[in-house]
């Protein structure tokens, strides 16, 4: 961040919490109705700048209906506004549950379980549905060994979340450019590992960004792997960016799979706004997968 | 094709050799000027009921300056028209030649080395500059000697294209849906084959649809590779129809990519029109590629 960068955004946040509403309100003067057929959802990661209180507002205004990745110290602040946590972020225990250290290490998983039946106790009180893990890094570990550490150490702790109807989601990283080495890369190594463990309660993360720089072929893997896919996530490529014309996927068409899928659940805006209003570019997003 | 369907192309067929200029003219009402920073052309072989002539026509008047994959029979045609062939389609002998059955096999070499001595004669003799050619189908064979012996035919031909001034261009085809078991199927193996024959006169031929259904990653791996393409197709993805809204690439953004490498050759088109209308389906492939 350069100096003049870190001012503006210090200022901006100064500014953010009375302003935003009004703002927020005002930029909506033509408020196009939303379809309904696709949950909108958001990251709350990439909106850092802004207080969560505004956010929610911001977001409830542009048609959202949730936000994931927040813990569970956040949960009252979104139910405040009638908004649902879709995606619960992971627990950390002693440097365990990131997406560098996770399921493919026997050796974590006496620690992730008793951090991930906590959290996903956390989670049903709260009247919520998903919570996300990671595989870690592969530090060595082929791929046929990091299968099998990782259904063993999630059937320690799908029972747990079978009864709260709690659903895990294993998140698709790109080890290409962004998570080097991270070993849930690609979708045909994470459909194996959902047939394994063969659980309602256990499904994959399919973020669309993370997917497109690893496997492409986005719509026709969302039509075939569908029953093995619980949520989703956005991202232009490259970058991470907007999802507008800067990229080179075209997200309506994407949407367009995924609800020809039957899928019930949420899609949640994850790029980083690269332009000054972040709150306009996610409402752009919106309206872009809004189908 | 089902018998309605049937009819109505043999209609199409028979009235269009007379009527098409006539029909792509009234179309054409507010010619949109193209701004010459790609250089257009368009496979023959997806337009097989329109005749040549009509199709060199009807190109010339869209803005397209070459069509590629024609045999030397062909060439006259073109010329004719002031369009040139972008691409020149491969030589076959004896079954050897085609996608499956190519430069991968020691066995093959004799024969494609005659084969593509002459095809590469003709090429130059018509003043044309691009010669396709495959790897053939894996078929057992590992790609690291599918690379040796890639490498070996090839060689052998090399110094025939450096003296005529002719580029051969292998391409890139995805296996996991149209081209199972091909080999040059991923772009990593491809770069590896060029970085070992080493001349100026070797390049790949990077299908942007086959390569969104093997690997995704499209722009930035032009950006990262460009110096090892020589030549660009395209087509919707998935299904290979026109690259519009009904599919997942935002090919504006890709012919970006493509321009800001610094490309000076020419980008194809390689969908397969699935509107009654093929020639306004190019008209629309152009616009949406001319940046």
């Amino acid at each position: 961040m350069t100096r003049r960068k870190f001012i503006k955004s210090a200022a901006l946040a100064t500014a953010a919490s009375p302003l935003l509403p009004r703002l927020a309100r005002a930029q909506a003067a033509a408020p196009a109705a939303l379809k309904g057929n696709i949950h909108h959802s958001v990251c709350r990661w990439c909106y850092g700048k802004i207080k969560l209180d505004d956010l929610c507002v911001a977001g409830k205004e542009m048609g959202l209906v949730a936000i994931d990745l927040l813990n569970p110290a956040d949960f009252d602040t979104v139910k405040k506004y009638g908004l649902v946590c879709s995606m619960v972020s992971n627990p950390t225990i002693d440097g365990l549950g990131g997406i560098g250290k996770a399921f493919n290490r026997l050796e974590h998983h006496d620690k992730l379980q008793s951090a991930y039946e906590q959290r996903l106790k956390e989670v049903a009180d709260a009247g919520f549905e998903r919570l996300i893990c990671f595989s870690g890094n592969r530090a060595g570990l082929d791929d046929a060994q990091g299968l099998d550490n990782c259904a063993a150490g999630l059937k320690r702790i799908l029972p747990v979340a079978e009864k709260l109807k709690v659903t895990l989601c294993m998140e698709l990283l790109n080890s290409k450019r962004n998570h080097k080495d991270y070993q849930c890369d690609h979708v045909a190594w994470g459909v194996e590992l959902v047939k394994r463990i063969g659980s309602e309660r256990f499904k994959l993360l399919y973020d669309i960004y993370h997917m497109q720089i690893m496997d492409g072929d986005v719509c026709d893997t969302i039509k075939e792997n569908h029953e093995c896919f619980g949520h989703y996530h956005t991202g232009g490529v490259p970058g991470r960016n907007e999802l507008d014309e800067t990229q080179e996927l075209y997200y309506p068409r994407i949407m367009q799979a995924i609800l020809a899928t039957g899928y019930q659940g949420y899609v949640a805006q994850e790029f980083i706004p690269k332009k000054p209003d972040a709150l306009a570019s996610l409402r752009a997003a919106v309206k872009t997968c809004d189908v | 094709m089902n018998r309605r369907k049937f009819l109505r192309s043999a209609a199409l067929a028979a009235a269009a050799a007379p009527m098409l200029p006539t029909l792509a003219r009234a179309e054409d009402t507010a010619p949109a000027k193209l701004k010459g920073n790609i250089r257009h052309s368009a496979c023959r072989g997806c337009y097989g009921k329109i005749k040549l002539d009509d199709l060199c026509a009807a190109a010339k008047e869209i803005g397209l300056v070459g069509l590629d994959l024609l045999n030397p029979a062909d060439f006259a045609t073109v010329k004719k028209y002031g369009l040139v062939c972008a691409m020149v389609s491969y030589p076959t002998i004896d079954g050897i030649g085609g996608i499956r059955q190519a430069f991968n096999r020691v066995e093959h070499h004799d024969k494609l080395v005659q084969a593509y001595e002459q095809r590469l004669k003709e090429t130059a003799d018509a003043g044309f500059e691009r010669v396709i050619c495959f790897s053939g189908n894996r078929d057992g064979l590992d790609d690291a000697k599918g690379l040796d012996n890639c490498e070996a035919g090839l060689k052998r031909i090399l110094p025939v294209a450096e003296k005529l001034k002719v580029t051969l261009c292998m391409e890139l085809l995805n296996s996991k849906r149209n081209h199972k078991d091909y080999q040059c199927d991923h772009v990593a193996w491809g770069v590896e084959l060029v970085k070992r024959i080493s001349s100026e006169r070797f390049k790949l031929l990077y299908d942007i649809f086959h390569m969104q259904i093997m690997e995704g990653d499209v722009c930035d791996t032009i950006k990262e590779n460009h110096q090892y393409f020589g030549h660009y197709h395209t087509g919707g993805v998935p299904g290979r129809g026109e690259i519009d809204e009904t599919q997942e690439l935002n090919y504006t953004r890709i012919m970006r990519a493509i321009v800001a490498s610094g490309y000076q050759g020419y980008v194809a088109q390689e969908f397969t029109p699935k509107r009654p209308d093929a020639l306004a389906s190019l008209r629309q492939a152009i616009n949406i590629c001319d940046v």
